[in-house]
């Protein structure tokens, strides 16, 4: 390395280490406005400062990566921000940089550049979770080189609120337009079955479990005698493949396992093994979750449960039975941590909703219907969800270090007229409701009680840019559509759509796609 | 003057007196007074009544008001909800839960106009019970939509125990289906047969109907011969119950429309009104035809890549009075509310959601005189709810039905 070259890396440590020092007595002093624009800052020494804390901090040593990676800030302002694990904070900053939460707070400084989503008059939420595989937003496996990342099933599911979900075994994240930092975790679950009714592998099960017991066991034996008898033989290892592997690291609590219990007996017969084997278990179904809480929660089980499914009462069966309501509110009230999924965990487009992925946030509702808190319930589609997946770490709620995935919603997310407004994925916007065609005539002004815009249904498209108006005749026709009152409070330009003149419906060109 | 001022000095306590909370007495109380929040009437004048009462005697609603203007007799038992809302009982167009599921669809002829779903009333049935869970107190159970003409429907209550206790009005509609489903009729048939199949055999029904008014108005005194199949048809004709149509899409609705309401000059009520059928939003406003959408809450207009929401769809059309339907087992029952939550979703309005799951369709089966509102007279059907009705997140802690307690969240477990 040349001197010269030796001289300006040193200059550049120097001056970034000023910086930081600067930084820091900044943040320390009184509370600051989030400045909205880099042009509305003092635009000498604190900004070259401030971009050179940037460099600084991202680890980037030598001066020629600082400057071809570029930092990137988001940062949604104004809104109420509901954290999950902390307090609601009305007004507060969230900002991040390269996909991470790096502040939180009122009293935030933008760097420049900040990329900025003004969220005032509206609340912003952890993106929802979905703890159940759903095989209608990614391809197969693995994820990033199978899925259609511009696809409409994705756009539709972040419209929902969703961020994160699980495609097969791996859980996903919806980065539209892109495959980078899509895959969270390539195993969530390690898949059990434990079923009475197939009493071969439930046998298999119980042997390789108590076999891979006995091999741990001897591993510590072997750990105490290895102290006096330095040439005592490790255990033989060499059969530890494979299966036994994941059953070595399911004992050890480094996976989770996966089942599906619904009934009663069913639910106490996976809580004996967890507590025998002493596993990490999350059960599928459990709608009778609520006869047996105290023995879940005691064996430490996770729930992902459907709150309204429905099973009638069997009257033959001398133990209480069937699905309730309740079921959310009884398992959370008795410490089992309760992941809320539809009862179909899909996205689709064929009109009959309320009851898969393009409602989410309606199957918590049902929750809150059962008796379960408003603040919980959101908790079964955020850091619940996360926590059952054992991706609390990285997902699930919006605090320092964690990824920047979040919603920004015109209201409670549990209102059944909530729409997100925003959808940011690892600190990228991934959908954004008035630049989408999709629910951008929604009410865009977030404004419950207006009417919808004039171009709220769909009779014009885009017309072609040389179109020109016919000659007709004095006595066109009026126009179909009656715009309800209030209307123009709400209304904003559409996105590039012409109102075509009175009584063109009949005559209108092929249908050409909006520009989006 | 003064006179009367002073009988107003003496009256007012008793008033209080009358007003005030209390166990029920001995013996059987002659009604119930329920004391709530709010009482949302859906009457005419839309009114919604804080801290009121609601007088239920005989199975019907005796008064309705703000509790100081409504006097409690002595022997009526009280039952408060101070901070709860009571809601007319919902009322579902299309449903098929009423009576016994597997029999939906006698798809014997492509037309079946002698099948009548009386037959298949099953009170108290698990679907049912599930039903008044989420409020809904009345429903038309009508047949599927295999076959153009699949019989007639029957207007049952959501509480009874007998045909006679549980039925509202037999035949409640007559079940058409112009095409769509009935198109998987054996290998197949064509939209321009059924309909010319649905067209002849309601002609013919229309005649055996004129042959017998001219009969009866002594304008001929040839007795026309009996017919049981075509005598069940008379009522359709003097407009006396509606024919529930399966409407989905522009092109069927149109059919409707023309065919239906138009040319035969029937009492029509479009169900399921789905896909893109708001588009005939503009015939239908200036027609007697009533609209009931659901279950497909909205619709994905490839051609423009939007969302639209169909009830939206009609009621920024001018279709303002919508009803919205489950076609439960298709959507359960109890989650009537949802539906409408779902419209909302989609751009709907929260008022107009809850008139279309009580009072709209009420009108639209010609049951207004009975159900569909909280008002003097009326049958005593209602659900006491924690809040709005149309959040899922609101319950139905108490439904009655003809006065009596048909569900109560307190029984454990409780299913919704």
């Amino acid at each position: 390395m040349s001197a010269v070259v030796r001289l300006i890396v040193l200059t550049l440590v120097l001056a970034t280490v000023a910086a930081e020092a600067e930084g820091q007595e900044r943040r320390n002093r009184g509370p600051r406005r989030p400045r909205r624009d880099a042009a509305s800052q003092p635009a000498t020494a604190s900004a070259a400062a401030s971009s050179e804390e940037s460099a600084s901090t991202s680890g980037a040593s030598s001066s020629a990566e600082a400057e071809v990676k570029k930092d990137k800030y988001l940062a949604v302002i104004n809104g109420v921000v509901h954290t999950m694990t902390g307090p609601v904070l009305s007004g507060a900053t969230v900002l991040s940089r390269n996909g991470r939460i790096i502040d939180i707070g009122a009293d935030v400084a933008l760097p420049p550049e900040t990329q900025i989503i003004d969220a005032a008059g509206k609340r912003v939420y952890p993106g929802l979770v979905v703890a159940s595989p759903s095989g209608s937003i990614f391809g197969g496996d693995p994820p990033e080189d199978t899925t259609d990342v511009f696809g409409l099933n994705m756009t539709i599911a972040l419209a929902g609120g969703i961020t994160t979900a699980l495609s097969g075994n791996a859980a996903v994240k919806l980065t539209f337009g892109t495959t980078e930092e899509m895959v969270l975790s390539r195993e969530v679950y390690l898949p059990l079955n434990y079923s009475t009714r197939q009493p071969q592998p439930r046998a298999e099960l119980r042997v390789d479990l108590e076999k891979v017991r006995g091999y741990l066991r001897e591993v510590r034996r072997h750990e105490i005698v290895v102290q006096t008898d330095k040439e005592a033989k490790p255990p033989d290892a060499s059969w530890l493949k494979g299966k036994y592997e994941k059953y070595q690291k399911l004992l050890k609590r480094e996976l989770i396992a996966v089942g599906s219990a619904s009934t009663t007996h069913e639910l106490l017969d996976w809580c004996e093994l967890a507590r025998e084997f002493n596993f990490r278990l999350v059960l599928r179904g459990a709608y009778e979750g609520w006869t047996v809480a105290p023995e879940l929660s005691r064996a430490g089980v996770g729930v992902v449960i459907s709150p309204r499914t429905t099973v009638a009462v069997d009257e033959r069966l001398n133990r209480p039975n069937g699905a309730t309501i309740e079921n959310a509110k009884i398992l959370h009230d008795h410490g089992v941590t309760v992941a809320v999924v539809p009862e179909s965990v899909v996205v689709t487009t064929w009109g009959v909703g309320g009851r898969d992925l393009l409602n989410l946030n309606l199957e918590a509702g049902f929750a809150v219907r059962g008796g379960l808190s408003n603040d919980d319930a959101v908790r079964t589609l955020t850091i619940d969800a996360a926590r059952v997946m054992g991706l609390d770490d990285r997902i699930g709620s919006l605090e320092v270090g964690k990824d920047a995935d979040f919603i920004v919603c015109d209201g409670d997310v549990l209102h059944y007229m909530t729409q997100v407004h925003y959808a940011v994925v690892n600190g990228r916007v991934a959908y954004e409701k008035a630049k989408e065609s999709l629910y951008a005539h929604i009410r865009p002004a977030g404004k419950r009680e207006l009417a919808p815009t004039d171009d709220y249904w769909p009779k014009r498209h885009a017309w072609p840019a040389d179109w020109k108006p016919r000659v007709r005749p004095a006595t066109a026709s009026a126009p179909t559509t009656q715009s309800a009152p209030g209307s123009q409070a709400d209304s904003q330009p559409a996105d590039g759509e012409t109102v075509a003149p009175a009584g063109r419906d009949d005559e209108a060109p092929a249908a050409a796609r909006e520009p989006t | 003057m003064r006179g009367l001022r002073a009988a107003a000095l003496l009256l007012s306590p008793l008033c209080l007196l009358a007003a005030s909370p209390r166990a029920a007495l001995a013996g059987e109380a002659a009604g119930v007074a329920y004391r709530v929040g709010k009482v949302i009437t859906m009457d005419k004048s839309d009114a919604v009544i804080n801290g009121a009462v609601v007088l239920v005697a005989g199975g019907k609603i005796e008064a309705v008001g703000p509790a100081a203007s409504v006097r409690i007799p002595e022997n009526y038992r009280v039952v408060e909800f101070p901070d709860r809302w009571l809601v007319p009982g919902l009322v579902d167009c299309h449903n098929h839960i009423a009576g016994s599921l597997g029999d939906l669809n006698d798809s014997v002829y492509l037309t079946n106009p002698g099948l009548n779903s009386r037959q298949t009333v099953e009170p108290n049935n698990d679907n049912v019970k599930n039903a008044r869970g989420g409020g809904v107190t009345s429903a038309l159970l009508i047949p599927g939509s295999g076959t153009n003409m699949s019989g007639f429907g029957t207007i049952c209550k959501m509480g009874g125990d007998s045909l006679s206790e549980v039925i509202v009005r037999s035949p409640g509609s007559l079940k058409i289906a112009q095409a769509g489903n009935p198109e998987w009729y054996w290998v197949g048939v064509g939209r321009s047969f059924m309909n010319w199949n649905t067209r002849q055999t309601l002609e013919k029904a229309r005649d055996y109907n004129e042959r017998w008014e001219q009969f009866d108005k002594g304008e001929t005194k040839e007795k026309p011969e009996f017919n049981p199949i075509w005598d069940q048809f008379r009522g359709l004709f003097r407009r006396e119950f509606p024919v529930s149509v399966h409407s989905q899409g522009y092109q069927l609705l149109m059919t409707t429309i023309d065919m239906l309401a138009k040319k035969l000059k029937l009492w029509v009520v479009l169900d399921h009104s789905e896909f893109d059928g708001w588009k005939t939003a503009a015939l239908v406003k200036d027609s007697d035809v009533f609209t009931v959408q659901g279950p497909r809450s909205y619709h994905f207009e490839r051609t423009c890549r939007k969302m639209i929401g169909n009830a939206a769809g009609w009621y920024y059309n001018g279709v303002t009075e919508l009803g919205i339907n489950t076609d439960s087992p298709v959507v359960p029952q109890e989650e009537l509310t949802l539906q409408a939550a779902l419209g909302c979703w989609y751009g709907w309005l929260p008022y107009p959601a809850l008139r279309g799951v009580t009072i709209v369709p009420a009108r639209a089966l010609g049951i207004d005189q009975r159900v569909g509102s909280i008002e003097a007279g009326k049958d005593a059907d209602f659900g006491i709810w924690t809040g709005d009705p149309i959040d899922p997140r609101s319950a139905c802690l108490l439904t009655v039905v003809n006065g009596k307690v048909v569900y109560d969240v307190n029984k454990k477990p409780r299913p919704f």
